[in-house]
């Protein structure tokens, strides 16, 4: 078809005046590159002052198996909040597939057939998520509330009072604390999937139909987009993700436990707004939510190493959370001002309204 | 159905007409389809367990859902205007130990406890407020944030230690009946819904929540304080939550490093204002329906248990209940459709 | 007129409002330099210009919600301090907003009183009695006759118009800003507000207002000043102008606004690219049924409210169909989803271009190729980035898009500009039939010229076109025939010399065309 030639009108050229140079992109990059910084900072930091932390490197590598699990849930969650939306039930998700996966073995299938129906049992919960969000049009803060309270009591009834241990030795090797050389097998999974999630955003058909999504749903359907397909096989993904860390968890641990997931969905949830991605949909790069993990998990394993408690860790994980994102938007706000000033003015009568959306679905 | 009056036999037919108006208007108010619920639930446990209706078991149920109630009545406020508060649980903690040793320890009074617990309350609200409202970062994240420091500092201040015996004044708030099957707490609930609803419906202040959750651009154009108003929202909530810590110490008698978010208080005050009728895109709802949302959660879940259905399906229960008071409520945009078509021209 | 609380303020109501030598720049981009603008009672002043020329800002910078950069503003002679938005409302200057926004599940007494909320006799608590009272005697003076406990979301758009025009008369503001009304009404609904408008003149309120529609600015207003590129450059009695005179100043050249786009085109014996048959979806429209051939643009007429962008949507397989067939290229389209039309050959251009059309905050290569992200090149499941680019390029370079680069954001390009973006988004899905839904909505002047060139040029390259407006001259300038649509029915066709504003005004509002 050569509809296109010559179309152009014969509007005489005026210089772009409302143009600005404004892209998104730039921003992303230097935020993860900002994080980035601040990892090599946290890893120094606590080399030096923390011993057994560096261990030659091979200690700091295998500190990360006591965070990827949170990675890939984040991860899972990434894909949802990129579309708009957000999945409370990642967690009760990873504590289901695990308990699911020791109690089918427990019965007497082949370890690895159990966590592949395991698996499938998360991805099926997603969809229930993800059908809940897109044929009844509920907010998926609200099913996945819902269905967070519902998994865990399954979770608790199908594992009852003492749930399953001491799994194969082939799968605690491969799915818990194998390594090759100082490289743990989950570093090694947790590369691959990131890089194939990584990928898949920016560079696939799916991703881009998630991303617009997540910028403009009404636009995405009208530019041909299949919003709800888009929005279940994102859901889908959430819940296949939190499932694989649920029998990774379970694998490193040698037992299954009805309440693994609880501790992990805050921390997730955390990196991935840690990780540069709007809690409104559209915006965000897998890469810093990647970076993201490390940050975090290695802040909160080296506070752990130095003999803090397990809350005190979190705690300063909220914290860091919190100044990222008032120096964020320190960084956005219009040159010149003084801090003072920028209060001042955000909290006079004169003010624009703060952001009061949850993180639903976005308009304009 | 007996909360409605039945119609008299002598009525004109217009009257009866207006009566079934008034009927079927009222049905369509959330307050009133709780009432029905827990009064159908309540027959209902009843008549297949007596024990259920006893005086005991109403004032245990009740008395059990002030906590529950005075936080929803905080997530409500903070809903309405389209946040969220995911720490009132930490807040509840702090504000148990907070006043729990000192009462423990050295007796403190009530009444300065009471002062204790909404200062504190007040001040990490004003945590919230201020990153929300001052800073500018969403709802949802701040008070995740949130929840995560005041958790760790709840820890830090307990310094291992738990309170475990707490003076009989307080005890005795925390147990003791009005009435057979009027607990004091609930009073104590009733007046703190009682005033809310009062703040939010007839005060001016209460009016700009409304504004502001339903349509925040158009209140700042019409002069409303949009920022100072959502700062005082988590004011209040955290404020409330404060008092809800007090009234935990009083009813459980302990206080520990997890007292609140332990035991999923942050969710099911959510819940419980969702059941209650608020709905998340704000300016919708009030503190009314997330009470009597904690009175029917206590209330379903006690006939659970008379039930023999283990307490493992509890938090099932909630989220089931969720999920339908939100279909209920038409808040599924699907679900409003099919009801909806029925009717005219959409534009 | 009504007793009320407002008697005391009937005769001399406006004070003269003055804004002097204003400048405005959001992030270093001046949007206005300078610009001197007064408003007298008794007197409409409409302020013109194209998309993007300041009149908005102007207006919010005299209204209190944006902050003039330097610049004075002068009320009865008096300099008045930095306004916001409660202050300006206070001294009596009001803003009413482009779309009205109101708080939906609120009653309109309280969206009337937001802000001065009446007090009862506790002096904390809000007298609701008093101040739904007061509010019927406000409705009835802007001639709304509904009950003031209705909740605002279950009114009429208009309806929601004349309430911000209350709620003006509720904060006893005199200076009264009117930022383009009416382009979410119809004919009738503007024409009430007109006659509103009329009536605040006579009781000597000070009104501005803003309208892209120079028919009704000629009508309404007493004085007009033109705006380009953030600069005065007219400013006289509206008996000293006229039409083109105002085309002129405002794109800066002569515009032949009213002459035809092409000649029209007789298309019979082509090949029928879109044929719609009984189409129905109750209860927007009813056996909707008609034809497109290729290289022919077919208008389709109606006012707001009459179902044509519902058929363009149903066409599309945005809403679903009761019954009716659609066929392109003779082709049946069965569970038609916007997909398998666009996979078909048929595209549809939203006519709200901020909510369905554009992603705000993507740039411009993946806005373009939105429409066609199934058909970009591939290495395995990878998209080619470089291909991407190079199809982006070309096609924004076709449409003229004007921007520094593709990954410029769309929301920086001007609404020409962004409008421009989307038709080559559809260009890329090289259509046979392509639906037009007020493609010039939001478009000043200029921007309106080349889009009418676009679509004539497309359809002489064989494009079938469907182009829905509410302005009738331009399906009149534009179109080869159109139907005129009138609650949910084709209520007539009208073709070559027969197809005139006049006679399709005839038939959008239910009359004959004879």
């Amino acid at each position: 078809m050569s509809l296109l030639a010559g179309a152009a009108p014969a509007a005489p050229p005026r210089p772009g005046r409302a143009v600005r140079r404004l892209t998104a992109g730039s921003q992303d990059r230097t935020w993860v590159s900002a994080l980035a910084f601040l990892l090599v900072a946290e890893v120094v930091y606590f080399s030096v002052t923390v011993s057994g932390f560096w261990g030659g490197g091979t200690g700091m590598l295998s500190l990360s198996e006591q965070f990827l699990d949170i990675g890939l849930i984040a991860l899972g969650e990434t894909l949802v909040i990129l579309a708009g939306e957000i999945d409370l039930s990642a967690g009760a998700m990873s504590s289901l597939v695990g308990i699911v996966m020791a109690e089918l073995w427990q019965q007497g299938l082949n370890i690895w057939v159990a966590t592949a129906l395991a698996l499938l049992v998360g991805a099926l919960g997603g969809a229930l998520n993800g059908l809940l969000v897109t044929r009844f049009g509920i907010d998926s803060l609200l099913v996945t509330l819902a269905t967070q309270f519902i998994l865990s009591s399954v979770a608790t009834a199908l594992g009852g009072g003492s749930p399953p241990y001491g799994f194969p030795k082939s799968f605690v090797n491969l799915a818990g604390t194998g390594t090759i050389g100082p490289v743990p097998y989950q570093l090694i999974a947790f590369a691959v999937i990131a890089t194939v999630t990584g990928l898949g955003v920016s560079r696939t058909r799916y991703g881009r139909g998630l991303v617009l999504t997540g910028y403009n749903r009404a636009a995405a359907r009208y530019s041909g987009t299949n919003v709800r397909r888009t929005l279940l096989w994102s859901f889908i993904a959430s819940g296949f993700l939190a499932g694989l860390s649920g029998v990774m968890v379970s694998g490193f641990y040698n037992a299954a436990r009805d309440d693994i997931g609880d501790s992990l969905l805050l921390p997730a949830i955390t990196v991935v707004v840690l990780g540069g991605v709007d809690i409104f949909g559209g915006r965000g790069r897998v890469l810093g939510v990647v970076v993201a993990t490390f940050v975090l998990g290695l802040l909160t394993q080296g506070l752990l190493v130095a003999g803090d408690s397990s809350l005190t860790a979190t705690m300063v994980t909220g914290i860091v959370l919190v100044m990222c994102l008032v120096l964020k938007i320190m960084l956005n706000r219009r040159s010149g001002a003084s801090l003072r000033q920028l209060l001042a003015r955000r909290f006079g009568p004169m003010t624009r309204p703060p952001p009061t959306r949850l993180g639903g679905e976005t308009t304009s | 159905m007996s909360a409605l009056p039945a119609p008299l036999d002598a009525s004109p037919p217009a009257l009866v007409g207006a009566r079934a108006r008034f009927a079927s208007n009222a049905l369509r108010h959330r307050e009133v389809q709780l009432l029905l619920a827990i009064l159908l639930v309540g027959g209902v446990s009843t008549a297949l367990h007596p024990n259920f209706g006893s005086a005991s078991n109403i004032s245990f149920m009740l008395a059990d859902s002030v906590t529950t109630m005075v936080l929803a009545v905080s997530q409500t406020v903070v809903i309405l205007g389209r946040g969220i508060d995911l720490s009132v649980a930490p807040v509840l903690g702090i504000a148990a130990i907070g006043v729990g040793f000192p009462a423990q320890d050295h007796h403190l009074n009530i009444l300065l406890a009471l002062l204790f617990v909404l200062l504190i309350g007040a001040a990490l609200g004003v945590g919230n407020g201020f990153l929300v409202a001052v800073v500018g970062i969403p709802p949802i994240i701040t008070t995740l944030a949130t929840l995560t420091i005041y958790g760790g500092l709840q820890f830090i201040f307990t310094s291992g230690q738990e309170v475990i015996s707490i003076p009989t004044s307080y005890g005795n708030l925390g147990s003791a009946d009005v009435v057979p099957g009027v607990p004091w707490l609930l009073v104590i609930g009733a007046a703190v819904v009682a005033g809310a609803y009062f703040m939010l419906t007839r005060t001016v202040p209460g009016r700009s929540i409304y504004a502001i959750g339903n349509n925040s651009d158009a209140a700042f154009r019409a002069g409303l304080p949009v920022r100072r108003v959502i700062f005082a929202t988590y004011v209040i909530s955290g404020t409330l939550a404060g008092l809800a810590g007090l009234i935990y110490l009083c009813h459980t008698g302990s206080a520990d490093a997890t007292s609140g978010t332990d035991s999923n208080l942050n969710l099911t005050s959510i819940a419980a204002a969702l059941i209650g009728g608020t709905t998340l895109r704000g300016g919708r709802g009030n503190p009314v329906g997330g009470a009597l949302g904690a009175v029917f959660l206590s209330v379903a879940l006690t006939a659970m248990v008379f039930a023999r259905i283990p307490p493992i399906w509890e938090p099932a229960g909630v989220g089931v209940l969720i999920l339908l008071a939100v279909i209920a409520g038409g808040e599924g945009t699907h679900v409003r459709k099919m009801l909806q078509s029925a009717g005219g021209a959409r534009r | 007129m009504s007793p009320g609380p407002r008697t005391d303020r009937r005769q001399p109501a406006g004070p003269h409002y003055e804004g002097r030598s204003i400048s405005k720049a959001f992030d270093g981009a001046p949007v206005l330099s300078g610009i001197t603008v007064s408003f007298a009672p008794g007197e409409i002043h409409s302020v013109l210009g194209e998309n993007g020329a300041g009149k908005s800002t102007l207006l919010k910078i005299l209204a209190g919600v944006y902050q003039p950069d330097s610049g004075e503003l002068i009320l009865g002679g008096q300099r008045l301090p930095a306004l916001s938005p409660r202050s300006a409302q206070a001294r009596g200057i009001y803003l009413v907003p482009q779309e009205p926004a109101l708080m939906g599940s609120l009653s309109v007494t309280e969206n009337l009183f937001v802000g001065i909320l009446k007090r009862g006799r506790l002096r904390f608590n809000v007298d609701w009695a008093g101040m739904h009272r007061e509010a019927s005697s406000y409705l009835n003076r802007v001639g709304l006759h509904i009950d003031p406990e209705a909740r605002a979301e279950d009114l009429s758009i208009a309806q929601q118009q004349l309430v911000e025009c209350a709620r003006a008369l509720v904060h006893r503001c005199t200076v009264i800003f009117f930022d383009e009304p009416t382009s979410p009404l119809t004919a009738n609904e503007a024409a009430t507000l007109f006659e509103v408008m009329a009536k605040l003149r006579r009781d000597g309120y000070s009104q501005g207002f803003i309208s892209h529609r120079l028919d009704e600015v000629l009508t309404v207003s007493d004085r007009v000043s033109v705006l380009r590129d953030g600069d005065k450059v007219l400013s006289a009695h509206v008996s000293e102008v006229d039409r083109s005179a105002l085309v002129k100043a405002m794109v800066g050249r002569d515009v032949a606004s009213r002459r035809r786009v092409r000649p029209p085109v007789d298309a019979t014996g082509r090949e029928e690219v879109l044929h719609v048959e009984d189409l129905s979806s109750a209860p927007a429209f009813e056996g909707v049924t008609f034809g497109v051939r290729a290289g022919e643009v077919v208008g389709l007429a109606g006012l707001v409210g009459s179902g044509r962008t519902e058929i363009a949507e149903t066409i599309f397989g945005l809403r679903a169909a009761d019954r009716g067939t659609v066929h392109v290229r003779g082709e049946l389209l069965a569970h038609r989803t916007p997909r398998s039309c666009i996979d078909a050959g048929l595209v549809y251009l939203p006519e709200d271009r901020a909510r369905h059309g554009i992603f705000a905050e993507v740039e411009v290569q993946r806005n373009v190729t939105a429409g066609v992200v199934p058909r970009l090149e591939r290495f395995g499941p990878l998209l080619k980035t470089s291909a991407e680019r190079r199809m982006a390029g070309e096609a924004t370079a076709r449409t003229a898009v004007r921007m520094t680069s593709l990954d410029t954001l769309v929301k920086a390009l001007s609404g020409g500009n962004q409008q421009r973006a989307m038709l080559a988004r559809w260009l890329l899905a090289e259509p046979r039939v392509a639906i037009f839904d007020e493609p010039t909505r939001g478009v000043d002047v200029a921007a309106k010229d080349d889009i009418y060139r676009i679509v004539a040029h497309l359809a002489d390259e064989g494009l079938g076109c469907v182009l829905i407006s509410s302005e009738l001259s331009e399906l009149a300038i534009v179109c080869d025939r159109a139907l005129a649509i009138y609650e949910g029915r084709v209520v007539g066709e009208l073709s070559g010399a027969e197809l005139t504003d006049d006679r399709l005004g005839a038939m959008v509002v239910g009359g004959h065309a004879s």
